[in-house]
């Protein structure tokens, strides 16, 4: 039997990188979803959970730390992963402190973002 | 000659010593400052022909590391060469405004594009692709087109900063350098070569010659090692003909020849450490560097000379290229 596709949730402020991302993890059978900032996927979220969020952690309104903790409030299951710039490792750690699975540092390819995806899908599974 | 006239002139040659050995550790520094803008250039080229996902301020952050770095290479260049500086600096302004330009233009300058075909305009369309592509183009030409670029590029500039620096260094008016001969104690024995040791000398001057094979300098063994036998085969009769001055520490060599009409220069750190260790040489034009260096060196050329280097080098490759280099130049 063939396995269920994972749903996965994209948000970053940066429009190319959702516009990257979501051929790149399509190509493995996935349902990709971009969102340019955190209200609206957070009331995507609230509507239907996803199996994995990735989220940048600087944008502005919402961050990723906020989006990382109402995600985990709504869906234990959900692993987000954290996208994060050179500056901002420090925040990353404390973000995997908070629950989070992963973090991958911009500039990154997506190959590197799939093996992180790969590692969740397995987690979940179990 | 009184004895006061010794003094001085003995006090005249330490500071002209002191000063040499600034001149080639602040040398060391520009070439570190160089080597880290070589080093941006290649990461924003591995980014943007690696189909990595990247945003703005990934390229933004490369362009304001290639002008933090050109200011420091300009700072160590208006240190070396301060009759040039003015003239660098006003150079650097005018590339810091072409960096603000880049940023502002936000890669959507339609008028500066210059891509070979459609399809490589289609597939890298997105603003933060042609911003980076502009500032590879601004970089050293080599964008995702192939044109020409349409203002200096930062290549160019370093080159004219480095030029500026050779001339300063191994030209006839250094006094620094000039010392160098005039303290007989520094002359190594056997050698047509002075042996300045950066961190002694700038101190205490030796009081007697310096036998080579008590210099305890890793690079500079290497480069002595094979020249007893044969006749290397570069036929560097100008550079054979020439006395040379070699500024060491432990993992440190820095050659020049004394004569201004045969200008060599050669830079290497040999730490141990891959990542920090390389191998630098500027020629002018009577040098053949083709038959002087080993394989595995990228050569620049310009109209005055040739620059070649080769940089995160093992320890093992820097002494075998030491040892070619010294066969062709001492043997």
């Amino acid at each position: 039997m063939s396995e269920q596709p994972l749903k996965i949730m994209v948000i970053d402020d940066e429009n190319i990188v959702g516009k990257r991302l979501k051929p790149a993890l399509e190509k493995t059978g996935n349902i990709v979803e971009t969102f340019e900032d955190g209200e609206t996927a957070l009331a995507r979220f609230a509507q239907q959970p996803f199996d994995i969020v990735v989220t940048d952690i600087r944008m502005e309104k919402i961050d990723g730390i906020e989006i990382l903790e109402r995600i985990l409030d709504q869906s234990q299951r959900t692993k987000v992963i954290i996208i994060t710039g050179y500056a901002t490792v420090e925040i990353a750690r404390d973000a995997l402190s908070k629950g989070a699975f992963e973090f991958i540092a911009k500039p990154f390819k997506p190959s590197d973002l799939r093996e992180i995806i790969e590692r969740a899908a397995g987690e979940l599974r179990n | 000659m009184g004895i006061l006239e010794k003094l001085k002139r003995r006090s005249a040659t330490e500071s002209g010593i002191r000063d040499f050995c600034i001149q080639t550790i602040r040398f060391k520094k520009f070439l570190e400052n160089a080597r880290s803008l070589l080093d941006c250039f290649e990461d924003g080229r591995e980014k943007f022909f690696g189909e990595y996902i990247f945003d703005r301020h990934y390229v933004v952050s490369v362009i304001d590391r290639v002008v933090e770095q050109l200011g420091m290479m300009v700072y160590d260049a208006s240190v070396l060469a301060p009759e040039s500086g003015e003239a660098l600096f006003a150079a650097y302004d005018k590339h810091k405004l072409a960096a603000e330009n880049l940023i502002a233009s936000n890669g959507l300058d339609m008028n500066n594009r210059h891509s070979n075909s459609a399809a490589a305009i289609s597939d890298r369309d997105d603003p933060e692709y042609r911003l980076l592509s502009d500032a590879l183009r601004w970089f050293n030409g080599k964008g995702a087109s192939d044109a020409p670029a349409d203002q200096p590029t930062v290549m160019d500039f370093m080159k004219q900063v480095f030029f500026a620096v050779m001339a300063a260094l191994d030209g006839p008016d250094n006094a620094a350098k000039q010392a160098v001969i005039e303290n007989r104690g520094t002359f190594a024995a056997g050698k047509d070569l002075y042996v300045i040791d950066l961190w002694k000398d700038a101190h205490a001057l030796p009081k007697t010659n310096r036998a080579v094979s008590d210099v305890r300098s890793v690079p500079f063994r290497h480069l002595l090692m094979d020249t007893g036998g044969e006749k290397g085969d570069a036929g560097q009769h100008s550079l054979k003909a020439c006395a040379w001055v070699a500024a060491i520490s432990d993992d440190q060599l820095s050659l020049s020849t004394l004569n201004p009409a045969s200008r060599f220069r050669l830079e290497t750190l040999a730490s141990g450490y891959e990542s920090s260790d390389f191998i630098f040489v500027f020629a002018d034009r009577s040098v053949n560097l083709d038959v002087l260096l080993p394989e595995g060196f990228h050569v620049e050329n310009s109209e005055s000379g040739r620059f070649a280097w080769n940089l995160d080098v093992s320890a093992k490759i820097i002494g075998d290229s030491l040892m070619v280099i010294g066969r062709n130049l001492f043997g």
